[in-house]
C-alpha cells in the first residue's frame, strides 16, 4: 500500500520526535532521575513509529517495551507526558508513580503492561475477540521483539487468532538478539515470522530501517485486519546498537558485540537519515524544514523533562495505597 | 444442611449446587449482555453447571476454548479491559497454574500498578478439593496462595444458595474474582429461592449456633465441621462459622463468635504451612487474643503433596479429626 505525501510527513515528523524522546529519556537515566530502568531505543524506532501511526484512539495497542513504546504511542496521541513522569516516580505519573515503566491510556486503548516479556500475547487475544464480539471493525495491534516470540504465549495467540480470525496484528521488531542470546541460536527457522505459516497468518518481512516500508506495511496490516480477514503477521528486522539495558551488557553470548561494527551500524543504518535523504529527493521537505522538523522535536522533548521534574514525587500514604487495591 | 438467609424467601426449592451455580450464569448472562463464558469444552458440560447454556445463549456466548491456558486467561482479561464481563472457566482450579503469572502477579495486581483507573471486571471458576482420588493438580486447593497475592477477590461456597448468590456477586463485581466451588459438593442439594438474590462477598455465616467453641471452615470441610459439631452436640456446643469468602475475609463475624466461645478451631483442606489458617491463626494473634481461653487449633491437610489413590480419604480433615480436634482445644 503505497504511501502518499501527508503520510510520509507524519511518519517522519513522529520518527524525529521519537528520537529525541529516546534521547531524553538516556539523559534523564543518565542523571540518575528515572526511578527504574531503562531500554534504549536507538536506531530501532522506526518499526514502533510505523505501528502507531495509523491507528484510530479505539484501536488496542501492545507498545514494544524497547525505548518504552515511546515511538509506538506518539502515533497513539497520548499524552505523553505522564508516561515520562511515571518513570520519574511522580504524581503525575500515568500509575500514579506506582510502576517506574508501565503504560496506562485506557481512554486509548492501551491497557497496561507487565513485566513478563510474551505477557502480550494473552491480552491482544482478548483485545481482538472484543472487538470480533462487539461487532466493531477495531484492530489490535500488538508489538514486541523476537524474544517475546521464544514464549508459547505467542504461539497460542497465533493458534487462537487465526482459528478465530480476530483483528489481531503481530507486529515483530526482529532485531536478531534477546538480551544476550542471537535469535539464530534460538530460532531453528532463519525469519520469525516463518512460524506465522503454520497458522496460515499472512506475513510480511520488511527492512525495518526504512521508515516508509514499515508504514506501507502498517497500513496493509491494519486494513488486512479491519476488514475482517483475521491476524497478520509483520517482521521487521532491525537492530539493537547498544546494550540491552541502560548500564548493562552489549553481549552475544559470553562475547563483547565488537563496538566498530555497532558504530558502523549507527552511521549508515540511522532511519532518520534514510528517511530525511528520500524526502529531500522526492521534494517534499527542504533540508531547512527537516532541521526545523528537528529543533520543535527538541523543544517537545525539553517541555516534557520540564514538566516532569515540575511534578511532585509521589509519596503517598500506605491508607492511600491500599484504598486503590480494589475498584469499586 | 441450613443456610441462613434462606427462610426470609417467599420461593424455595430444592436444587443442586450445579444447578445453583447455573441459574446465576445463566441469568446474569441475562441481565447482561457483556457477560459471556469461556472454558474448556463447557458447551458439552464438563460440569453440570454449563450443559445446555449454549442452547439458549448460543455460540457467540457460550464458548469451547483450546487447550492454552494463558491465552483463554487473555481473552477474558483483555475483554474485561475493553469493557464486557467475562467468565472464564478453568475446570480444576489447579489448572490455572498454568497461567500462573497471569493469575497470581497480573489479575488482581492489575488495577493497583496501573493507578487504579481501570476496573476489570473478570470472574474466573474453578473446582478443587481433595477426596476425588486423582491427586494433586485436580484436587489442589488455590485459595491460600490466591490471597496470598493482593488484589483477587476469592470465595467457596458450601451450599447451593450461597453458591448462587456468590457467583451472581462475583459476576458483577468490577474486580477479578476466583470463585472456586468443591468439586465433592456439585450434587449436594439444599434450598434455593426463585427471586433474584445476591451474596455478598466478605460476608460469613454462622452455619450452626453454639456457645462452647468456634469452628471455621469452608467448602466440604464445612460439612464435616457440621457432622463434628453434631456428633458432639450432648457434649460440647460447637458454633460453625462459613467464611464464604477469604477476601475479603468477614474477621468481624469471627471475633464476635470467639468473643462468645473464647476457643478456635479452623479446619482447612488446604496445606496447613502458610495457608488460609495460618493467616487467621495470625488475626487472631494479633486482634483477638485477649479473646482465647486456649490456643487456636489447626485442622488441615499435612504438608505432603495431595495424593492418589485410597491415601487421600484420611490425608484431608475428617469428621473424627475435626472432633478431636475440638475436643483437644476444649479440654
Ligand atoms: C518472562 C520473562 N523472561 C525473561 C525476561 C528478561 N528479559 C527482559 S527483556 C529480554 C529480551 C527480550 O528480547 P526481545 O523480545 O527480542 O526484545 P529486544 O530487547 O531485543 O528489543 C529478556 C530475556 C523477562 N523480562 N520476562
Ligand atoms: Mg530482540
Amino acid at each position: 500500500m503505497a504511501l502518499n505525501g501527508k503520510q510520509k510527513k507524519l511518519l517522519f515528523t513522529n520518527l524525529v520526535r521519537a528520537h529525541a524522546l529516546d534521547r531524553m529519556m538516556m539523559r534523564i537515566i543518565r542523571a540518575g532521575k528515572m526511578v527504574g530502568f531503562y531500554h534504549e531505543g536507538g536506531i530501532a524506532l522506526a518499526p514502533g513509529v510505523a505501528a502507531g501511526s495509523f491507528l484510530r484512539q479505539d484501536d488496542a495497542m501492545n507498545p514494544h517495551y524497547r525505548a518504552h513504546g515511546l515511538a509506538h504511542m506518539i502515533g497513539k496521541g497520548v499524552d505523553l507526558r505522564t508516561y515520562v513522569a511515571e518513570h520519574m516516580g511522580r504524581v503525575d505519573g500515568c500509575c500514579k508513580g506506582r510502576s517506574s515503566f508501565h503504560v496506562s491510556f485506557p481512554d486509548h486503548h492501551i491497557f497496561g503492561w507487565s513485566g513478563n516479556i510474551g505477557a502480550n500475547f494473552p491480552p491482544c487475544i482478548g483485545y481482538g475477540f472484543a472487538a470480533r464480539y462487539r461487532g466493531t471493525d477495531q484492530v489490535v495491534m500488538n508489538c514486541s521483539g523476537d524474544g517475546s516470540y521464544q514464549e508459547g504465549r505467542a504461539h497460542e495467540a497465533m493458534l487462537m487468532s487465526a482459528n478465530w480470525k480476530l483483528p489481531h496484528i503481530f507486529w515483530c521488531e526482529n532485531n536478531g538478539i534477546s538480551q544476550s542470546t542471537a535469535a539464530s541460536e534460538t530460532f531453528p527457522v532463519q525469519d520469525v515470522s516463518r512460524l506465522a505459516a503454520t497458522f496460515e497468518i499472512p506475513a510480511l518481512i520488511v527492512d525495518g530501517q526504512d521508515l516508509f516500508a514499515c508504514g506501507e506495511a502498517a497500513l496493509k496490516a491494519i486494513a488486512h485486519a479491519r476488514a475482517g480477514k483475521g491476524p497478520f503477521f509483520v517482521e521487521l528486522k532491525t537492530y539493537r546498537s547498544q546494550e540491552h539495558n541502560v548500564g548493562g551488557l552489549n553481549n552475544e553470548g559470553a562475547v563483547t558485540r565488537d563496538p566498530k561494527l555497532m558504530q558502523e551500524w549507527r552511521e549508515t543504518l540511522d532511519p532518520v537519515a534514510l528517511a530525511a535523504a528520500k524526502l529531500i529527493k522526492q521534494r517534499l521537505y527542504t533540508a531547512d524544514e527537516i532541521e526545523q522538523i528537528k529543533a520543535d522535536a527538541e523543544r517537545e522533548a525539553d517541555e516534557i523533562e520540564l514538566f516532569c521534574e515540575a511534578s511532585p514525587k509521589a509519596t503517598p500514604s500506605i491508607d492511600e495505597l491500599m484504598n486503590g487495591v480494589y475498584a469499586q | 444442611m441450613n443456610a441462613k438467609g434462606q427462610d426470609k424467601m417467599s420461593t424455595t426449592r430444592e436444587i443442586t449446587l450445579g444447578d445453583a451455580m447455573k441459574e446465576a450464569l445463566a441469568e446474569e448472562m441475562r441481565r447482561d449482555e457483556d457477560v459471556f463464558l469461556l472454558g474448556i469444552s463447557i458447551r458439552a458440560g464438563t460440569f453440570l453447571y454449563t450443559k445446555g447454556l449454549v442452547d439458549e445463549f448460543g455460540g457467540k456466548r457460550v464458548i469451547d476454548a483450546p487447550l492454552a491456558e494463558p491465552g483463554n486467561f487473555g481473552v477474558a482479561y483483555g475483554a474485561a479491559q475493553e469493557g464486557l464481563r467475562p467468565v472464564l472457566d478453568w475446570m480444576y482450579a489447579g489448572f490455572s497454574y498454568f497461567a500462573g503469572s497471569e493469575v497470581f502477579l497480573q489479575s488482581g495486581q492489575y488495577h493497583f500498578l496501573h493507578g487504579s483507573q481501570h476496573p476489570l471486571p473478570l470472574t474466573m471458576i474453578g473446582t478443587c478439593g481433595v477426596g476425588r482420588r486423582v491427586g494433586n493438580e485436580h484436587a489442589t486447593l488455590p485459595y491460600g496462595a490466591l490471597i496470598h497475592h493482593p488484589g483477587l477477590k476469592v470465595c467457596l461456597p458450601s451450599t447451593p444458595y450461597d453458591a448462587k448468590g456468590l457467583l451472581k456477586s462475583a459476576i458483577r463485581d468490577n474486580n477479578p474474582v476466583f470463585f472456586l466451588w468443591h468439586t465433592s459438593l456439585m450434587a449436594t442439594k439444599g434450598h434455593v429461592p426463585l427471586e433474584d438474590y445476591v451474596v455478598p462477598l466478605g460476608v460469613a455465616d454462622v452455619k450452626r449456633a453454639g456457645s462452647d467453641v468456634t469452628v471455621l471452615a469452608s467448602g466440604l470441610q464445612l460439612h464435616h465441621s457440621l457432622k463434628a459439631a453434631e456428633a458432639l452436640k450432648d457434649e460440647i456446643s460447637v458454633e460453625v462459622i462459613d467464611p464464604r469468602s477469604f477476601e475479603p475475609f468477614d474477621l468481624d463475624c469471627l471475633l464476635r463468635s470467639v468473643e462468645k466461645t473464647s476457643r478456635l478451631v479452623i479446619v482447612d483442606e488446604d496445606y496447613e504451612r502458610a495457608g488460609f489458617a495460618a493467616e487467621v491463626c495470625a488475626l487472631m494473634m494479633e486482634k483477638g487474643y485477649d479473646l482465647l481461653d486456649a490456643p487456636v487449633k489447626r485442622v488441615c491437610h499435612p504438608n505432603m503433596p495431595i495424593p492418589g489413590g485410597y491415601i487421600d480419604a484420611y490425608s484431608m480433615p475428617t469428621p473424627d479429626r475435626i472432633e478431636a480436634a475440638i475436643r483437644e482445644v476444649c479440654r
